[in-house]
C-alpha cells in the first residue's frame, strides 16, 4: 500500500510536468495525430492512379491507336503526352513529366497482320519504384492484350465460342487471393508501420528526455525523495503517466484506421490491445535503458532518435530483412520496431496465433525489462551527476 | 570613402571572427559534432548497407499439388527455377500450407487443383490459385508475378504443341504474335536501394545541417546568462547581418564537405547509379546547400532548448521523404501536401538530385527545381536576417537591463 501511494504521488507529479512543458503535449498528442492525418491522406488513393505516361506512336494505325486507348483506360496509367520520337520522350522522363513511355515503331500493324512478329517496347523509370512497377504492369498487360487480339480475331472467324477462345489463348490462368489486403493498397501497408514506428520513436525519445530533464534542472533528488529512494517505485510512477497517454493516442489511432477508415485486419481487438501494451512498454524500456547507458540528456536522446529512425528501415516492412546481409539480419533483433511489426502483421493483419511468432513477443518483453540493468546507474546519475550544457 | 572602406573591413573582420567562433563551438560540442559530422558520415553507409542487396530473390512459397500430374510438376518446377521464387515446402492441403505462412516460413501458397491437368488436356481453361501474404509488398509481387509469367509460358508451350508448326520461327510467332519488350531505365536492376538511397542522402544533408545549427543555437542560449541566442559579451557580435553571414560561412563550409561526400563518395562506394557530371552536381548542390543552411538558421531561432530541435527534425524527416515523391509518386500526392512540400528545400533538392544523378539529366532539364531552390535560399536568407535582427534587438534589450 505504501508503494502504491508513492507511485500515485509521483504519477501526479509527472502529470504536472507533462502539463507545464509544452514539448510533451506536442510530441505525445499533436505530432502523432498530425502523422496519422499525414499518412492517411497522403496514401488515400491506396495505389497510385493515373500516372502520367507518354507514347511515341510512329505507326499511326488503327491498331496502335487501339493500344494507346487501352493503355489510357487502365486504372494506373494516363496518357498525357504524345512524342514525335524516342529522344523527346526520354527527355520528358528526365524532366519528371512522365514515368514511362510506350514506343510503337512504324509498320507494327502491317507486320502483325502479315504474321511477321512486330515488336513494341515500353521504357519505364525505376527511380520511383511504385510508379515504375505500376506503369510497367499496365504496359505489359496492354502488350499481352495486343498479342491476344490477333488470336481472338482468328478464332472467332473460325466460329469458336468465347469460352473456347479464352481457353485457347490462356490455357492456364491465375486466380490471385491477396489475403488481408485485396486492393494491394499501400495505405494499408505503409501507414500501419510508419505511424507506430514514429510513435515508438517519440516514446523512447521522451522517456530519455524526461529523465534528462530531471537531471538538467536538478529535480531528480526531489523525485527520488518522493519515492523514498526506491528507484523502481520512482520509475514506475513516472512512466505510468507516459504509458497511459501514449496508449490513449494509440487507441485513438487504431480506432480511426480500423473503424473509420476500415483498414483490413483478421485479428481481434484483444490482439490489438496486447500489441499496443507491448509496443508502449518496450519503447519506454528502451528509452530508459539508453539514458542509463549514457546518463546525459543529449547523448541518450541522440542515440534513441538515431536508433529508432534506423529501425524504420530495419524493421523490414519495405525491404525485407531476409534480403539483407547476414549481420544485418542478426542486428534486426535489436530494434523494437522490428518485433512490433512482425507481431502486427502476423497477429493483427493476418490473424495468426501469437505462438507462431512467440520469439518477437518475448523480445518486446525483454526490451521492457532492459532498464533493470541500469536502475542503479540512473539513481546514481540523479543523485550525483551535474548537468553540463 | 575611407570611412566606407573602414566599415567594410570592420564588417569583414567581424564576419570572419564569428565564422571562427562558430567553427570552434561546433568542434567542441559533441552533440553538434555528432549531427554535423557523424550522421552525414555514418548514416549513409548504414543505409547503403541495409539496401545493398537491392532486390529480393528466392521468396519462399509452399505448394499444394492436388493434381499430381506431369503438367503440375512442370509448373512447380518452372516457378522454382525462377530467381524470384523458391518452392520451399510441399503441403498436403491448404490448412497445412496456411500454418507454414503463419510460422513465417513461406510468403505465399500455390494451390494446383485436382482437375488441373485434366482441364488443360481437354482444352479447357485451368486455374492455379495463388494465396499471397500481403504484409510484404515486394514478396507479394515476386510470388504473384512469377506465377503469372510461368502460367503464361506453360500456356504458350501448350499452344505451340497444338499448332502443328514446321519451323521454330512459326513456333515463336504462335507463342507471341506481338513481341513486347520492357526496358527498365535509370535503375536497371530495379533495386530498392538505388531507388530510395539518393533521396535519403539528400535528406540527410538538409536534416544534418538543420539539426547541427539548431543544436548549436540551443547551446548558445543555454550558456547565455539571459537565455539569449546572441552573446552580448563578444564585441564582434554587433550586427544581425554579420552574424548571419558568419554562421552561414561556418555551416556552409561543413555542408559543402558533407554534400560532396554524400553526392559522390557514397554512391561510388556502393555503386549506385551515377550519371551526373561534376559540374551538374555542383550547380544543383550549391543552391540546395545554401537553402538548407539558411533554412536551418531560420528554424534555429525558434528553439529554446537544444533538445527540442531534435524532436522537431526527427519528426518531420519521414514525412519529408514522402513529400519528395520517391516512394510515393509525385503525381499521386494530394495538392495540399504538394503545397506544404514547397516550404522545404529537401523536396526540390531530392528531385533535382535524382534527375541529375540517377537519370543523367542536364541542368537545363532540372531548371524549375534549381530555380525554386535559389528562391528558397533567398527567402530563407531574408527570413534568417529578419529573425536574427529580432534576436539581436532582444539581446540588446536584455543586456541593457
Amino acid at each position: 500500500m505504501k508503494y502504491f501511494s508513492r507511485i500515485l504521488d509521483i504519477a501526479l507529479r509527472e502529470l504536472g510536468i507533462l502539463w507545464r512543458n509544452r514539448i510533451y503535449g506536442f510530441c505525445m498528442i499533436v505530432f502523432p495525430l498530425l502523422l496519422v492525418v499525414f499518412f492517411t491522406t497522403m496514401l488515400d488513393e491506396g495505389i497510385p492512379q493515373d500516372l502520367p505516361i507518354g507514347v511515341v506512336d510512329q505507326d499511326n494505325s488503327a491498331t496502335s491507336r487501339g493500344l494507346i486507348r487501352n493503355l489510357d483506360a487502365m486504372q494506373n496509367s494516363r496518357v498525357v503526352y504524345r512524342f514525335a520520337n524516342v529522344t523527346e520522350a526520354r527527355c520528358a522522363m528526365q524532366e519528371g513529366k512522365v514515368y514511362a513511355y510506350l514506343y510503337i515503331p512504324e509498320g507494327t500493324a502491317a507486320k502483325l497482320l502479315a504474321g511477321r512478329q512486330p515488336q513494341i517496347s515500353f521504357y519505364y523509370t525505376m527511380t520511383c519504384m511504385t510508379a515504375g512497377s505500376m506503369a510497367s504492369k499496365d504496359m505489359k498487360t496492354i502488350g499481352m492484350l495486343g498479342s491476344m487480339a490477333v488470336g481472338r480475331a482468328k478464332l472467332s472467324a473460325k466460329g469458336a465460342s468465347s469460352r473456347q477462345i479464352r481457353a485457347a489463348l490462356q490455357p492456364v490462368s491465375i486466380d490471385a487471393h491477396m489475403i488481408a489486403n485485396p486492393q494491394s493498397s499501400y495505405n494499408y501497408s505503409l501507414t500501419t508501420v510508419f505511424v507506430p514506428g514514429i510513435l515508438m520513436l517519440f516514446m523512447a525519445l521522451l522517456s530519455a528526455y524526461s529523465l534528462g530533464m530531471e537531471m538538467k534542472f536538478d529535480t531528480g533528488k526531489e523525485w527520488l525523495a518522493r519515492a523514498d529512494g526506491n528507484i523502481v517505485v520512482a520509475i514506475l510512477g513516472k512512466y505510468l503517466i507516459h504509458a497511459l497517454v501514449f496508449l490513449l493516442v494509440i487507441f485513438l489511432y487504431q480506432y480511426y484506421i480500423f473503424e473509420v477508415l476500415d483498414f483490413p485486419r483478421l485479428g481481434g481487438v484483444w490482439k490489438i490491445v496486447r500489441l499496443s501494451l507491448l509496443q508502449v512498454a518496450g519503447s519506454l524500456g528502451f528509452g530508459i535503458f539508453a539514458f542509463g547507458l549514457m546518463p546525459s540528456l543529449r547523448m541518450s536522446m541522440s542515440i534513441s532518435s538515431l536508433w529508432f529512425v534506423l529501425s524504420i528501415s530495419m524493421c523490414g516492412s519495405a525491404f525485407p530483412v531476409a534480403g539483407m546481409d547476414a549481420p544485418l539480419q542478426a542486428m534486426s533483433w535489436l530494434f523494437p520496431l522490428r518485433h512490433y511489426w512482425m507481431l502486427y502483421q502476423a497477429t493483427v493483419l493476418n490473424g495468426f496465433p501469437v505462438i507462431d511468432v512467440w520469439f518477437h513477443f518475448v523480445a518486446l518483453i525483454a526490451f521492457t525489462l532492459l532498464p533493470w540493468f541500469v536502475l542503479r546507474k540512473v539513481k546514481n546519475a540523479m543523485l550525483n551527476y551535474v548537468y553540463i550544457p | 570613402m575611407s570611412t566606407f572602406l573602414n566599415r567594410l573591413r570592420e564588417h569583414f573582420t567581424d564576419v570572419l571572427h564569428i565564422w571562427r567562433h562558430e567553427m570552434v563551438k561546433v568542434i567542441k560540442d559533441e552533440g553538434v559534432l555528432m549531427f554535423l559530422v557523424v550522421v552525414p558520415l555514418g548514416y549513409p553507409l548504414l543505409y547503403s548497407w541495409i539496401y545493398n542487396n537491392e532486390t529480393l530473390h528466392e521468396t519462399p512459397v509452399a505448394v499444394v499439388d492436388q493434381s499430381h500430374s506431369a503438367l503440375s510438376r512442370q509448373f512447380i518446377h518452372d516457378c522454382d527455377a525462377t530467381p524470384d521464387v523458391h518452392v520451399k515446402y510441399y503441403a498436403e492441403d491448404l490448412d497445412e500450407a496456411r500454418s507454414l505462412v503463419s510460422r513465417q516460413l513461406v510468403r505465399g501458397i500455390y494451390l494446383i487443383p485436382s482437375d488441373f491437368a485434366e482441364l488443360v488436356n481437354r482444352g479447357e481453361q485451368a486455374t492455379v490459385s495463388v494465396y499471397c501474404d500481403m504484409s510484404l509488398m515486394l514478396a507479394y509481387k515476386a510470388v504473384y508475378q512469377t506465377a503469372v509469367v510461368e502460367a503464361g509460358r506453360l500456356g504458350a508451350g501448350l499452344n505451340i504443341k497444338k499448332a502443328g508448326n514446321y519451323t521454330k520461327r512459326e513456333d515463336a510467332i504462335t507463342a507471341q504474335p506481338l513481341v513486347v519488350e520492357g526496358v527498365t531505365m535509370y535503375n536497371p536492376s530495379g533495386g530498392y536501394g538505388s531507388c530510395v538511397l539518393p533521396a535519403v542522402l539528400m535528406l540527410i544533408l538538409q536534416q544534418a545541417i538543420a539539426l547541427g545549427i539548431g543544436m548549436a543555437a540551443g547551446t548558445a542560449r543555454e550558456r547565455h546568462r539571459n537565455g539569449q541566442l546572441i552573446p552580448d559579451d563578444d564585441p564582434h557580435y554587433r550586427g544581425a547581418y554579420r552574424i548571419v553571414w558568419g554562421k552561414a560561412l561556418c555551416y556552409g563550409m561543413i555542408g559543402a564537405v558533407a554534400a560532396a561526400y554524400l553526392s559522390m563518395a557514397v554512391p561510388a562506394m556502393f555503386s549506385f547509379p551515377q550519371l551526373a557530371t561534376g559540374w551538374n552536381l555542383f550547380w544543383m548542390l550549391l543552391p540546395y546547400t545554401l537553402a538548407s543552411v539558411f533554412f536551418g538558421l531560420t528554424v534555429s531561432c525558434l528553439v529554446r532548448y537544444r533538445e527540442n530541435v531534435m524532436l522537431l527534425m526527427v519528426f518531420v524527416s519521414v514525412p519529408l521523404l514522402f513529400m519528395t515523391g520517391v516512394s510515393w509518386p509525385q503525381s499521386s500526392i494530394p495538392g495540399y501536401w504538394q503545397g506544404v512540400s514547397w516550404l522545404f528545400p529537401s523536396t526540390f533538392g531530392v528531385r533535382a538530385f535524382i534527375r541529375v544523378n540517377s537519370m543523367g539529366a542536364s541542368i537545363s532539364q532540372v531548371l524549375p527545381e534549381i530555380r525554386i531552390l535559389w528562391i528558397q535560399a533567398a527567402v530563407y536568407l531574408g527570413m534568417a536576417c529578419l529573425v536574427y535582427r529580432h534576436q539581436f534587438r532582444l539581446a540588446r534589450k536584455w543586456a541593457g537591463k
